[in-house]
């Protein structure tokens, strides 16, 4: 069962034990190291399971309260700053007190997306290869592809395409001339003109001589993305030490882009789904489920801690936040709109904004407040359901043993 | 063993708290003891496993 060489009584003794499975293992690591008896495992897996139930969590700890303290004292030391370049080199990414507001409030869209792509084996470990992943998402505008002089005197516009960059960016298409006429048909597609191609030379202009038609028709031209991804404004690659599924290191390009399109990215053949993430949480929700958008809300607000050297703060904590934003299948803010919103008690709402209009609201409705929660028992002064106030007591003992002293 | 039951802080907090409130207000003392103060009477007695009371714990753990 464990990869460390105890004898069976050894493991029967522990496994025995009510303790977490990384625990065990501790236990066996320890037991193997010392080479120690059966007996002295046993006193150990004791030890640990008695210290592990004590620092368990216990029923009606308030821990909703607790993580708010422990993720509010560590947020008062964050930045106030909107802008910092994180671990990635050139990249500007929302970093400390922003981020954190951004991700509890489960914006749409957030400051600065960005997606950090890992590729597939054959095009992580060669430039070339990874180059032809950052062509298929950062999104291509004609003036990245070639010169474009406006011939008022002829009205129409004459494109240049620099042949070069035509390979560069087709790299599977081998003859230029094919490639200005793909350029030339999305031309046509998108501005509803008719194109003249020679070479690499493009030509169009509008349908009647008009000075006006003409730079509208420039204007146009250049918001046309004629590859990659649209919201991707900028890619940047960067080779790194990776740690392998096999637990060895190795060096691997991976991308790093700027504007994100989650989806549309993991299309793309070369990118490894498996391991590229977004820092868009409804992107990811989108494309991979509840669960990965669970997961990226802790890793994100775990990063942004982590960023600013704050480190020490529970991940149970974020884990709850995660939990809290999304069990209910779909993620909802923390705050007025998302879940302090839609309390169900209408003191516990009018306790937290806009008192008068909830409750003449709740009047006209004729609502009932059954008083379940925490808030609307402190207004009525009742005690609260939690740690001493939600002990169910009864007078007698069911048995005759009496009770157990701690 | 049947009947046997550890109680958290709060739970121990809840009956040592009870359990002072009926010795203040004067009800026979079930051990032997030299304090005079209710609560330090309720904890010797709560020690002791000396007293009648049953948490009821409406979610199913431990």
């Amino acid at each position: 069962m464990t990869e460390f060489d105890v004898s069976a009584d050894v493991e029967a003794v522990v496994e025995d034990r009510d303790i977490p499975e990384d625990l065990r293992e501790d236990v066996y690591r320890v037991v193997e190291e010392r080479s120690l008896s059966v007996e002295a495992a046993d006193e150990i897996a004791k030890a640990v399971e008695n210290r592990y139930r004590e620092t368990r969590v216990e029923p009606l700890d308030p821990v909703g309260t607790v993580s708010a303290q422990s993720i509010g004292e560590p947020g008062t030391q964050l930045t106030m700053n909107t802008f910092h370049y994180a671990g990635v080199a050139e990249i500007d990414v929302t970093q400390g007190l922003p981020r954190l507001i951004e991700l509890v409030d489960a914006r749409k869209t957030p400051d600065t997306p960005m997606m950090t792509i890992y590729l597939e084996d054959e095009y992580a470990e060669s430039r070339e290869r990874a180059h032809e992943v950052v062509w298929q998402l950062e999104a291509t505008k004609i003036l990245a592809l070639g010169d474009v002089s406006t011939n008022v005197a002829d009205m129409n516009v004459s494109i240049d395409l620099n042949p070069d960059t035509l390979q560069e960016r087709w790299p599977t298409v081998a003859d230029t001339g094919e490639i200005a006429g793909e350029i030339a048909e999305i031309i046509e597609d998108s501005l509803g003109v008719t194109t003249i191609q020679k070479g690499t030379n493009v030509q169009f202009g509008p349908e009647e001589p008009s000075y006006r038609d003409l730079l509208q028709l420039v204007e146009e031209l250049r918001e046309i993305t004629f590859k990659g991804i649209e919201e991707i404004s900028r890619v940047v690659i960067r080779k790194e030490d990776v740690e392998t599924p096999e637990d060895e290191e190795r060096e691997e390009f991976v991308l790093y882009t700027e504007g994100s399109s989650f989806g549309d990215a993991l299309e793309i053949e070369g990118v490894d789904a498996s391991r590229s993430s977004c820092n868009n949480i409804h992107e990811i929700h989108r494309t991979l489920g509840i669960e990965a958008a669970r997961e990226t809300i802790i890793e994100e607000t775990n990063d942004t801690l982590k960023e600013q050297g704050l480190d020490n703060v529970n991940v149970r904590h974020l884990m709850l936040v995660a939990d809290m934003m999304t069990n209910r299948g779909e993620i909802e803010s923390i705050g007025r709109h998302g879940i302090s919103g839609s309390k169900e008690s209408v003191l516990a709402r009018a306790a937290f904004e806009v008192t008068v209009n909830h409750l003449l609201d709740a009047a006209i409705h004729g609502e009932v407040d059954d008083l379940n929660g925490v808030t609307e028992n402190v207004i009525v002064g009742k005690p609260i359901k939690l740690g001493t106030g939600d002990v169910d007591l009864r007078m007698g003992s069911l048995s005759k043993s009496g009770e157990q002293a701690d | 063993m049947p009947g046997k039951q550890r109680y958290n802080r709060y739970e121990k907090a809840r009956i040592l708290g009870a359990r002072a409130l009926q010795v203040s207000y004067g009800a026979p003392v079930l051990i032997e003891t030299d304090q005079t103060e209710p609560i330090l009477i309720a904890a010797e007695e709560y020690d002791a496993g000396a007293l009648p009371f049953t948490v009821r714990r409406g979610r199913g753990d431990e």
